[in-house]
């Protein structure tokens, strides 16, 4: 190649290169006020991203004195041995939420003086046509009453009913649900039902049994044209159970004198078979804004078949190796809370009931059983004993993020004097005193 | 020296307690209502022409917006022009946050068409009609055959709920109808398009679209939206404007407050194109 011609080679690529540059700049050549325009749609564009992120939470930290050293309690877990008096972080929470209107995704973890746990992981999506499907999958509250899915943070009473506390424990589990609920813009946006499809095993641990257990519930919530009366209705179904790992079955039945205790079936095809377990529950929520400020009753009842063991009634949280004793069971809580005027305090009662055995009462609990000649009996024990709890207390609200809650729960127990260390109520009740901080 | 220096040192101290105990220059953010903001705009405008110390910025965006900012602590006045909403009090009540409510002002709510349509009142059933999406043709009113072009407000509105509420009779929107983000964009696409409908607002009211009579006793009797016919009860659209606030911001507000309902803060309501309280 001549000397020339490799000149205006370079020279045509050079000024190829270069012009578009020049171009470009002719192009995009702004005012000042295009560049502040582009700058602001860029800041809110990435202003729209960020709040589909959200990152909230909440740490209740409390102080507790109990009647007496190592009592067993429902208010925050029992206390160990030789303490009556502790402090502790109740709950810590940090709950990431992406919400993409239509889909989102949640993880909440707990992190407390007993190390971290995964409290949520799921997702869910909205069907985009009607918007009044959706689809929750992972481990998240189970679509069952009112005081599961009522948040911690805003409840009035530091902890869920001990009947809720009994059947649910963790509120959680791992499965899906579908909602329906037409969108806020629809007149009938007041009504929804849940169905879904869980392990059973709560959200703590990987499905044990195979067998999945169907929630479901219906309900409605309206408020009143006037705004000043809200209300709330719901019923809700457990249709469950888990796999028995032995031979032996006990249920209630009468012994050869008439006292309920638990029967023994023994027979090899229990083992392996699923053990039902049943409930069917029913809440309701009243609130009213009147001159006495706001008024809130709420109650919610459940009874059913509850499969567990000998020595507990809580539902199973892993494989039970142990003989499976079926109770039917009852239980409810009622509570009435008063807003004090226009003040930051507000009144709670709150009165709960759970009777783990329907079937027993008073001293037949732990009281010898006479076989039948075929028949074998086990005696029920201090976990068929029924609990009331009357809970008094005063919540003080600070300001958006912190919450002061003094709050007295009086336990009372049934007594049996065919039970050692039940025939008077037990010294169990517990005060707390609770600073509570949500981001 | 040493005098200057105390001279100084003197009117640095005497600055300091002057500030400190001079009573501080009113300060007031309010969000809320689109409905509300031409008024609260001119409130603010004429209150800081009195007080010229004081310094009031007024938002619009909706009643829900502006309630949220409330719930938030984002502004001291949330303006609606609906009611609270139980939820909201609730949240409200969990924030340990007690509010008080004051109607500051009525507002007509007029439904407004290009002004070459020939259609000029309408019942509020052929209304439920057009907003559900059952009525898509003015030939069905009585009009041209053109397509209705239907504008709302979007859900966040207070102006949407009640319309739905009063108009629809709580019925839904029909899946058609077009979801404006603010009132003036309902008047400018309004005063654009033939076949269009929509409402807002009497305040919002312009020469470049043409407010309806409307009938609420089945054709019987039409009314216009006017100042008169809502204060004398003819005109069934009217609904009251609230100001929201919270009770420990009670003090800091009252002055403002004070003159919204005063002789001529209500003047000014009436000048704009509301009906007044008292």
């Amino acid at each position: 190649m001549k000397k020339s011609t490799f000149r205006k080679a370079i020279l045509i690529a050079v000024v190829a290169m270069i012009s578009p540059v020049f171009m470009v700049a002719q192009e995009v050549e702004q005012t000042p006020f295009d560049t502040l325009a582009t700058s602001v749609s860029k800041v809110q564009s990435d202003l729209n991203l960020l709040k589909k992120i959200k990152v909230t939470g909440y740490i209740q930290a409390q102080y507790q004195i109990a009647d007496s050293a190592g009592i067993s309690s429902v208010a925050g877990g029992s206390f160990p041995a030789n303490v009556d008096n502790r402090f502790s972080v109740r709950r810590g929470r940090v709950k990431f939420t992406y919400d993409n209107t239509l889909t989102s995704s949640v993880i909440q973890i707990d992190v407390t003086e007993k190390g971290v746990a995964i409290k949520d992981a799921y997702i869910k999506i909205t069907e985009p046509w009607s918007k009044s499907l959706s689809l929750t999958a992972g481990v998240f509250d189970r679509p069952f009453g009112y005081e599961i899915s009522y948040s911690s943070s805003m409840r009035e009473s530091p902890e869920r009913a001990r009947m809720t506390q009994t059947l649910f424990p963790g509120e959680r589990d791992l499965g899906a649900k579908i909602t329906f609920q037409p969108p806020k813009t629809s007149k009938w946006n007041f009504f929804k039902a849940e169905a879904g499809l869980f392990n059973g095993s709560t959200g703590l641990t990987s499905d044990f049994d195979s067998k999945k257990d169907f929630i479901g519930n219906i309900g409605i919530n309206r408020t009143t044209k006037s705004e000043k009366i809200n209300y709330g209705f719901r019923a809700s179904y457990y249709n469950g159970g888990w796999r028995q790992s032995t031979s032996k079955v006990y249920t209630m039945a009468a012994d050869s004198l008439g006292l309920n205790a638990f029967l023994l079936d023994y027979d090899t095809a229990n083992y392996g078979a699923i053990t039902k377990r049943e409930y069917i529950g029913f809440d309701g929520q009243v609130n009213v804004d009147w001159a006495a400020g706001l008024t809130s009753f709420r109650a919610e009842y459940i009874q059913g078949l509850q499969p567990s063991i000998s020595s507990t009634s809580v539902s199973p949280v892993a494989l039970i190796t142990n003989d499976a004793f079926n109770r039917n069971f009852q239980g409810m809580y009622f509570y009435f809370l008063q807003n004090i005027a226009s003040t930051k305090f507000q009144f709670v009662f709150k009165y709960d009931i759970y009777d783990p055995n329907t079937d027993v009462k008073g001293d037949e609990i732990g009281k010898g059983v006479k076989n039948y000649d075929d028949l074998k009996f086990s005696k029920t024990n201090k976990n068929d004993i029924k609990y009331t709890t009357t809970g008094l207390g005063l919540v003080y609200r600070y300001d958006t993020n912190i919450k002061v809650t003094a709050y007295y729960d009086m336990v009372k127990n049934e007594t049996s004097k065919n039970l050692k260390g039940y025939s008077q109520d037990l010294s169990d009740n517990v005060f707390t005193l609770r600073l509570q901080y949500k981001f | 020296m040493k005098t200057r220096i105390y001279i100084v040192a003197l009117l640095f101290t005497a600055t300091i307690i002057t500030a400190a105990f001079a009573p501080a220059a009113l300060i007031l953010k309010i969000k809320g209502s689109d409905t509300v903001l031409p008024l609260s705009q001119k409130l603010a405008e004429t209150y800081m022409k009195i007080n010229t110390e004081a310094k009031i910025t007024v938002m619009g965006g909706g009643s829900g917006v502006g309630i949220a900012a409330f719930l938030d602590g984002t502004t001291d006045i949330a303006m609606s022009s609906r009611k609270i909403k139980m939820s909201e009090k609730m949240k409200l009540q969990d924030a340990g946050k007690a509010y008080k409510e004051t109607i500051i002002a009525y507002d007509a709510l007029s439904v407004i068409v290009n002004p070459n349509n020939k259609v000029k009142q309408l019942t509020r059933e052929q209304l439920e009609g057009i907003f559900t999406g059952k009525i898509t043709n003015w030939k069905d009113v009585g009009g041209e055959d053109e397509k209705i072009v239907a504008y709302s407000r979007e859900s966040s509105s207070g102006t949407y709920e009640f319309f739905k509420e009063s108009v629809l009779a709580n019925k839904n929107y029909g899946s058609a109808i077009l979801m404006m983000p603010a009132t003036g964009a309902i008047v400018q696409s309004v005063s654009q398009t033939k076949g269009a409908i929509g409402y807002i607002g009497f305040a919002y009211l312009e020469k470049t679209v043409h407010a309806m009579k409307v009938s609420y006793d089945k054709g019987a009797t039409y009314i216009e939206p006017t100042i008169a016919n809502a204060k004398n009860g003819t005109y069934p659209v009217v609904r009251p404007l609230y100001y929201y606030v919270l009770n420990k911001d009670a003090a800091k507000v009252k002055p403002f407050l004070d003159y919204i309902l005063s002789a001529d803060g209500q003047k000014v309501v009436g000048e704009v194109g509301y009906i007044t309280v008292k």
